[in-house]
């Protein structure tokens, strides 16, 4: 009953967005379709030269959201590599929790705040306005379902683009596509399968794993206290600071401190640690799929830029990095 | 192509559009030995090698002090002036004590010239010297050759958008594009 209200719901702002033509009102419907829709279904997900399908199980009852991710495949080589089992990942509300078969070992690594896949795009759209343009698309169909194509446009260099395809008449998020500026597609996230869920049994949000292995927390907690003496004197446009922690990595001897920063829907890291004797500065640039890695030195310190964004606002936010006790100085 | 990565090195050319000299420099030869190079003098002119700067502070003084001797090497211009003589019954004649005050300035000028690149060489080669010490285990490494997976997996663990969790092993497998 519940789906058939929010369905109806959502059908009725589907006819008034079609009437009015607007694209930013289809993105808004899309991305609480994702997160109050009952749905399973099986999607795959592209970066670079990795693949892997996910199994998603997804339920709103009276206003508590509860997932379920399973990968079904994994990277043989990764699993040669590093031993590991595909992954099991649950999120309840905002807390996540993923567990992974490591060596005989259980490892339940603990997370907060992520959007997953189909809830990608953020249900206050006002914050990727400036940054995007949106406009319809053809009509096309995805996993057996009809998706209305929209274009969110990276008005400047500072982002990629995206196309996404959201069914015709729930608007859940069906298929997902990032592009670069030479309209190059860099990763690719789609349902290959997809039903409602009728029923409100939630007997499937318990792990699978075998709980006679032995298990262990990951240790990769943010340290509480953050105090830096650095700031992104100039912010690429469009970005704000969404978070600040100082971050006990291991096999370093000093907390790194992390700022995150996002323009709605993409997001970068940036990375400060004293360099310490015997420690080997790194510098330059690098490409892993949509992914950009940016280096340099500044004062003794090393500054690593990660995002998924174009190398322009990596290098930027990069360059942008400076001292506080220099900007007193300078004044 | 020196000049370009000179411009690189300097932040006057953009790194987006230096794709061709990195793989250049990447791949060895002369451009690399640049790259050392131009990174070496930068060091140099910012003071960043240690101990470089007081020897050339010394050098420099000890040359200021110095008095440079003009007085030309006898047998050497008795040399110019024969060579010079032979050259004046081939060509036109002409004055003899114009041509002795120009191979005199010719000779003082060489002799200024050889001393200065004498410092040069002795300090570069003692720069040289000085930086190959340190650079065994502070010269910066390419962040390509040494992908620093932590921060790649910390960036993913806390982005507000998390579609790499699925792959996460399997991204970091990539290291060698």
């Amino acid at each position: 009953m519940k789906l058939f209200a929010s369905a109806l719901f959502l059908s009725l702002i589907s006819a008034s967005c079609l009437a009015s033509d607007d694209a930013w009102l289809a993105l808004q419907k899309s991305a609480h379709a994702a997160r109050e829709l009952n749905y399973q279904g099986v999607f795959v997900y592209v970066n670079g030269k990795q693949t892997s399908s996910v199994q998603v199980t997804h339920m709103n009852t009276a206003g508590r959201e509860m997932m379920r991710n399973v990968v079904l495949d994994n990277n043989p080589q990764a699993s040669s590599a590093n031993g590991n089992q595909p992954r099991e990942v649950y999120s309840q509300g905002s807390d996540i929790v993923i567990m992974q078969q490591k060596n005989q070992k259980t490892v339940i690594e603990k997370r907060r705040g992520q959007n997953l896949f189909p809830a990608m795009l953020p249900t206050d759209l006002r914050s990727i306005k400036a940054s995007y343009s949106a406009n319809f698309g053809a009509k096309e169909y995805v996993a057996g379902r009809e998706a209305q194509v929209i274009d969110l446009i990276s008005n400047d260099a500072f982002r990629y683009s995206y196309k996404i395809w959201a069914d015709a008449e729930y608007g859940l998020l069906l298929k997902m596509t990032l592009v670069d500026n030479k309209n190059k597609t860099l990763e690719q996230i789609e349902f290959t399968q997809l039903s409602t869920l009728n029923s409100q049994d939630v007997n499937w949000f318990q792990p699978k794993i075998d709980v006679t292995k032995s298990y262990e927390m990951q240790n990769n907690t943010a340290v509480n206290q953050v105090h830096s003496n650095w700031i992104v004197a100039e912010l690429p446009i469009g970005y704000v600071k969404v978070e600040h922690r100082a971050l006990a990595v291991p096999g370093k001897v000093m907390p790194v401190d992390q700022v995150i920063f996002s323009d709605g829907i993409g997001s970068v890291s940036v990375f400060v640690e004293p360099l310490i004797k015997g420690m080997r500065p790194k510098m330059g640039q690098m490409s892993i799929g949509s992914t950009n890695v940016c280096a340099r030195v500044l004062d003794g310190y090393q500054v690593t830029v990660v995002g998924e964004v174009p190398v322009l606002p990596c290098l930027q936010i990069a360059k942008a990095v400076s001292f506080k006790k220099q900007t007193a100085a300078d004044k | 192509m020196k000049d370009q990565l000179s411009a690189l090195i300097d932040g006057e050319l953009g790194i987006e559009s230096a794709e061709h000299l990195i793989a250049s420099t990447k791949a060895g030869g002369e451009l690399k030995q640049c790259w050392a190079h131009y990174h070496l003098i930068g060091d140099v002119m910012r003071g960043e090698v240690n101990n470089s700067h007081s020897i050339s502070a010394r050098v420099m003084a000890a040359l200021e002090n110095e008095p440079i001797i003009f007085s030309p090497n006898a047998s050497y211009i008795q040399n110019t002036i024969h060579s010079d003589a032979l050259e004046a019954n081939t060509s036109a004649p002409s004055g003899a004590s114009t041509r002795y005050a120009k191979s005199y300035q010719n000779i003082k000028n060489n002799k200024l010239w050889s001393v200065a690149a004498s410092v040069a060489a002795v300090m570069f080669v003692g720069v040289m010297v000085l930086q190959l010490n340190q650079a065994e285990e502070l010269a910066p490494v390419e962040i390509a050759q040494s992908v620093p997976m932590e921060y790649l997996q910390a960036h993913q663990a806390a982005a507000p958008n998390g579609a790499a969790i699925y792959i996460q092993n399997a991204s970091f497998s990539e290291q060698k594009p």
